[in-house]
C-alpha cells in the first residue's frame, strides 16, 4: 500500500524542463533517499513535494490526497534544510515549539512535546539557547526537533549533512535513522553523496538530468548498475566499452562492461601477466591501478597484512570473477 | 506555494511599487506641468502650454549669474574636499590604520550637528574680526567641505579596502616604486571609480543645499537656491521652471558622469 | 616614529584645519555660548527663559510631533516599498530605485514650491479632492501640511536605508515557518519584523534626525514663520528682530541635545533585544 504516490509529475523552469515524467511510491514508513549529481533535479523535486516550487503537472498523492492544489502549511509534511532555517530571534525551545504555536496547542502539551522532541535529539540542556551559541551539528539536530514535534506525515530532508564535519556528519546520520525507525516515519532524503544514501537507505532512486535512472535497495544499486551513468556515479566501478572488455576477457562481449574494483584479486600465483603501475593507501583498502592485456583497471585490496602490498612495477596474476560482471547500457 | 498564491503575491508587490513611483513623481511632474504651462490658477489642469517661462528664465541675467556663483562654490568645495581628503584617507589607512575608528566618528559630526547650529557659531565667529567670511564664497566653500566630507570619506575608504592599499603600496615598492610614485601611478587609478561616485553624489547634494547659503551669504553671493527662494513672489511658472532647470542639469551631469566613468574602464 | 610618519602627520594637518574651522570651532562656541547670557554672565539661565516660556516649549513641541510623525509614516511607507521593491522584477526595481535616487535631490526649496502647486490652497490635488467632496479645505501651512510634506522626503531616504536591512532576512526561514504552519502574517509577526527590528530601529532614529534638523524645507514653505526649532534659532542669529546668539546657542543646544537623547534611546534599544549572529 503506497504512502506517497508521484505521478506523471512535471516542472519546467524559464521553458527547459527540469524534470518531465517523474513517477514513483514509497511505502509507510519507509526511508528512501533521491540520490544524484548537482543539477540533476533532486532538489527541485524535494521542494514540490513540500509545496515550495509550484509544479507544472501531475499529481503528488499523501495517504490518498492529493497535495498539490494545497499550500505548505496545510501539507502536514516535515522538513529539514541543508542550512538549518533556525529563527534567530527565538531560543531553541521557541524555535521548537513554533509549529506547536501556529496549531495552536496548548501551553501545557506544548511544553510537554517540545521537551521530548528535544530529548531525542539530546540537547535539553541547550533549550534556553539562541541559534548564534549552537554548533553546527547542534542546529541541525534543533532543525530535526522542530520539524518532528508536530508529528508530520511525511519527513523531507534537503541534504542536511552537507554543511557540517565529517565526524558530525557520521553522527548524525546515525542519529536521523534510528529516530525515523523509532517514529516509523515516512522519510525522503535528499543527498549527492553515495556513502551516505547507501548506509541510510532503505531504497535509493538514483536521478540524472530530471529522470529517475535506477531505484532499488542499497546492494541492487550498488552491484547491478543499470546504465553508464549509474555504474559511473556509485561506486569506483571499470568501466569498460566492449572492444575493450572482450579483450580483457578473451570472449566476445556485446555490450559495455562494469567491473567493481574489489571484485577481482591479485596474487603472485598463476599466469603472471598483470603489472603494477601505481598504488594509493585509502586506510583499509589498497587502491592498484593495473594493466593488463592492455587495459588499465583499478583493483581493490583489503589492507589485511604487509603481504598484500605489492611494489610497483611487480608482475602478478590477476582473477576475474565473471558472477559479478555487469553488462550495462 | 501555490500558483494562484505566487500570482497575487507578484500583483500585489508590483502595484506597490508602481504606486511608490508615483507618489514619488508627483511633485516632479506637477512642476514640469507648471513650467510649461501659460496659466494654471484654481483648475485642475493648466490651461494652456507654453516655453516661455525657460526662455524668460534663461535670459535673465540675475539667474544666470546665481547659477554661476553655485557651480562656482560647488566645484571649488569638491577640489578643496579632494586635496584636503586624499592625502588624509592615504595617510590613515597606511600609516594609521587606528585613526579609521576616530575618523568614523568625526565625519558623523556633519550629520548629526545641523547646519542651522553650525551657522549660529560661524556667524559669529567669522562675522567680524580678522577671519572674516560671512556674505562671502569663501565660508561657504569651507562650509561645504564639511558637507562632502562624510560622502567622500566614506564611499573612497569602501575603495581602498576593496583594492587592499597595503598589498598594492607593498608589491609597487617592491618593484621599486618611491610611496609617492606607488601612490600616484598604483593607488589613484584605482580610486577613480570610487572618486567619481563621490564627486557626484556630493554635487548633487551640494548643488541642493540652502540652509548655509541663506543664513551665511544670502544675497550678497547669491546662489541657485537662495534665488530660487528670493524669487518666490514671481510667477510660479517662473520659479518652476527653475527647478526644473536645476533639476535637469543635476540629472544630465550624473549621466554624462556615469557615462565616462564607464566608458574609460572598458 | 620614524621620518617617513612624521610627514605623513604634516598632510593630515591642512584637513585637520580646515575640519577645525568650519566644523569643531563653531560647535564649540555654540557649546560655550548656551551657557551665558548677556544679563548673568556664566549659567543656566536662557535654558530657563526656553522652559518657561510657552513659545519656545511650543517649537519645541512642533519639532518633535512633526518629526515623529513624519518618521513614523515615512518609515512604514518605505518599509512596505523597499520590501516589494525586492520582489519585483531587476527591470523594475533598477528603474524604481534610480528615480528614488534621483528625487532625493528635490528636498528643500524646490519639493516646498512643488507642493504648494499640488497641495497648496489653488494648488491641483487640494481642488480635486475638493471636488470629489473628500476635504473641505486643506491648509497645507498647518502641522499636518508640514507632517505630510516632511513624510514625502523621509521615504527616499527611508528605502535607502531599509532596502539592504531585508539581505538579513533568508528566504529558508519563510519556507520553514510555511511548512510549520504560519502564513505570511504569522511570519511576520514572530519571525521577519523581530529580526529586522534593530534596523527599524535605527532607520527610524535617523529619520527623526533628519526631520529634526530639517530648516530649508519649512522655511521656504512658511517663509520662517512656522514655529519650529530651526527656524528659531535661524531667527535669532539672522532675522531682523531681537538678534541674541545666546539664547540661539542655547536653543541649538536643546535641538542637539533631542538628537543625542534619541540616539542614545536607540542604542539603549538595540542592547535589550537578542544578538543575531550572521
Amino acid at each position: 500500500m503506497s504512502f506517497v504516490s508521484v505521478e506523471r509529475l512535471q516542472k519546467t523552469y524559464s521553458g527547459t524542463p527540469v524534470f518531465s515524467d517523474i513517477h514513483f511510491t514509497i511505502t509507510q514508513g519507509e526511508f528512501v533517499t533521491l540520490l544524484g549529481p548537482s543539477g540533476c533535479g533532486k532538489s527541485t523535486l524535494l521542494r514540490c513535494i513540500a509545496g515550495l516550487t509550484p509544479v507544472d503537472g501531475g499529481k503528488i498523492l499523501l495517504d490518498g490526497q492529493d497535495i498539490v492544489p494545497l499550500s505548505p502549511q496545510k501539507r502536514d509534511i516535515g522538513m529539514v534544510f541543508q542550512s538549518y532555517a533556525l529563527f534567530p530571534n527565538m531560543t531553541v525551545e521557541q524555535n521548537v515549539a513554533f509549529g506547536l504555536r501556529m496549531q495552536k496547542v496548548n501551553a501545557n502539551d506544548s511544553h510537554k512535546r517540545t521537551t521530548e522532541a528535544l530529548q531525542l535529539v539530546e540537547l535539553n540542556d541547550f533549550a534556553k539557547r539562541y541559534p548564534h551559541q549552537l554548533s553546527g551539528g547542534q542546529c541541525q539536530r534543533v532543525a530535526l526537533a522542530r520539524s518532528l514535534v508536530t508529528r508530520p506525515r511525511l519527513l523531507l530532508l534537503d541534504e542536511p549533512l552537507s554543511a557540517l564535519d565529517a565526524r558530525i556528519r557520521k553522527h548524525l546520520r546515525e542519529q536521523i535513522r534510528a529516530i525515523q525507525r523509532e517514529l516509523n516515519l515516512t522519510t525522503i532524503f535528499v543527498t549527492h553523496d553515495q556513502e551516505e544514501a547507501l548506509t541510510m537507505s532503505d531504497r535509493i532512486f538514483l536521478m540524472n538530468q530530471g529522470r529517475i535512472v535506477q531505484s532499488g535497495d542499497a546492494q541492487t544499486l550498488y552491484a547491478a548498475p543499470a546504465d553508464a551513468f549509474a555504474a559511473g556515479f556509485i561506486g569506483n566501478y571499470n568501466l569498460l566499452d566492449a572492444e575493450t572488455a572482450s579483450r580483457l576477457l578473451q570472449r566476445p562481449v556485446s555490450s559495455r562492461v562494469a567491473i567493481r574494483p574489489e571484485t577481482l584479486s591479485l596474487s603472485l600465483q598463476g599466469e603472471p601477466d598483470t603489472v603494477i603501475r601505481n598504488h594509493s593507501l585509502l586506510g583499509n583498502v589498497i587502491r592498484y591501478r593495473v594493466e593488463v592485456r592492455g587495459v588499465e583497471l583499478i583493483v581493490d585490496v583489503l589492507n589485511r597484512s604487509p603481504g598484500d602490498l605489492y611494489p610497483d612495477g611487480q608482475r602478478v596474476a590477476l582473477s576475474i570473477d565473471n558472477s559479478t560482471l555487469c553488462e550495462v547500457a | 506555494m501555490s500558483r494562484a498564491e505566487s500570482t497575487t503575491a507578484s500583483v500585489y508587490h508590483r502595484s506597490v511599487v508602481w504606486l511608490l513611483f508615483l507618489i514619488l513623481l508627483l511633485p516632479l511632474l506637477g512642476t514640469l506641468v507648471y513650467s510649461i504651462a501659460s496659466s494654471w490658477s484654481a483648475t485642475v489642469l493648466p490651461s494652456g502650454f507654453t516655453l516661455k517661462w525657460y526662455s524668460q528664465l534663461w535670459g535673465d541675467p540675475r539667474f544666470l549669474t546665481a547659477f554661476g556663483h553655485s557651480l562656482l562654490v560647488c566645484v571649488a568645495a569638491l577640489v578643496l574636499s579632494v586635496v584636503l581628503i586624499l592625502p588624509l584617507l592615504f595617510v590613515v589607512h597606511y600609516h594609521f590604520p587606528r585613526l579609521d575608528a576616530l575618523m568614523n566618528i568625526l565625519i558623523l559630526l556633519p550629520f548629526a550637528v545641523p547646519p542651522v547650529v553650525s551657522s549660529v557659531g560661524l556667524l559669529q565667529l567669522y562675522g567680524s574680526g580678522p577671519l572674516r567670511m560671512v556674505g562671502t564664497p569663501w565660508i561657504l566653500i569651507g562650509c561645504y567641505f564639511t558637507v562632502a566630507l562624510p560622502f567622500m570619506y566614506r564611499a573612497i575608504t569602501n575603495n581602498l579596502q576593496a583594492i587592499n592599499l597595503r598589498d598594492l603600496m607593498d608589491a609597487a615598492q617592491l618593484l621599486g616604486a618611491s610611496t609617492w610614485q606607488a601612490a600616484f601611478l598604483v593607488v589613484l587609478p584605482n580610486l577613480r571609480k570610487g572618486l567619481m561616485v563621490a564627486l557626484l553624489l556630493s554635487f548633487s547634494f551640494l548643488f541642493g543645499e540652502f540652509v548655509f547659503a541663506n543664513i551665511l551669504v544670502g544675497t550678497q553671493y547669491e546662489t541657485l537656491q537662495v534665488f530660487l527662494n528670493n524669487m518666490r513672489n514671481s510667477s510660479g511658472h517662473f520659479t518652476s521652471a527653475l527647478v526644473i532647470s536645476y533639476f535637469l542639469f543635476v540629472l544630465v551631469l550624473t549621466w554624462v558622469a556615469t557615462f565616462l566613468n564607464k566608458d574609460k574602464s572598458q | 616614529m620614524t621620518r617617513g610618519k612624521w610627514l605623513a602627520l604634516l598632510c593630515l594637518v591642512p584637513f585637520a584645519v580646515f575640519f577645525i574651522v568650519f566644523q569643531i570651532a563653531p560647535l564649540v562656541w555654540v557649546l560655550i555660548h548656551s551657557v551665558q547670557s548677556e544679563e548673568s554672565g556664566w549659567g543656566l539661565d536662557n535654558f530657563t527663559r526656553i522652559f518657561s516660556s510657552k513659545f519656545y516649549l511650543q517649537a519645541i513641541q512642533h519639532s518633535l510631533e512633526i518629526s515623529f510623525w513624519s518618521s513614523l509614516f515615512g518609515i512604514v511607507i518605505a518599509l512596505l516599498g523597499s520590501y516589494s521593491l525586492r520582489r519585483v522584477d531587476s527591470r523594475l526595481r533598477n528603474f524604481v530605485n534610480a528615480f528614488a535616487n534621483m528625487t532625493s535631490n528635490f528636498s528643500g526649496v524646490p519639493l516646498a514650491f512643488a507642493f504648494i502647486i499640488l497641495l497648496g490652497f489653488n494648488g491641483s490635488i487640494t481642488i480635486m479632492l475638493k471636488q470629489a467632496g473628500i476635504i473641505q479645505d486643506f491648509n497645507l501651512y498647518s502641522k499636518t501640511g508640514l507632517i505630510i510634506l516632511y513624510t514625502y522626503f523621509q521615504i527616499p531616504l527611508g528605502v535607502l536605508l531599509l532596502y539592504p536591512a531585508f539581505d538579513a532576512l533568508r528566504e529558508d526561514w519563510r519556507e520553514s515557518a510555511a511548512l510549520l504552519g504560519a502564513n505570511s502574517w504569522q511570519f511576520w509577526r514572530h519571525i521577519g519584523l523581530p529580526v529586522l527590528t534593530p534596523a527599524l530601529l535605527g532607520t527610524f532614529v535617523i529619520l527623526l534626525a533628519n526631520a529634526l534638523g530639517a530648516y530649508a524645507t519649512v522655511y521656504a514653505l512658511t517663509t520662517g514663520n512656522f514655529n519650529v526649532l530651526p527656524i528659531r534659532i535661524a531667527a535669532m542669529v539672522s532675522g531682523d528682530i531681537s538678534l541674541d546668539p545666546n539664547m540661539a546657542s542655547a536653543l541649538a543646544v536643546i535641538l542637539v541635545g533631542l538628537m543625542t537623547l534619541v540616539t542614545l534611546v536607540h542604542q539603549w534599544l538595540l542592547k535589550r533585544s537578542y544578538h543575531v549572529a550572521r
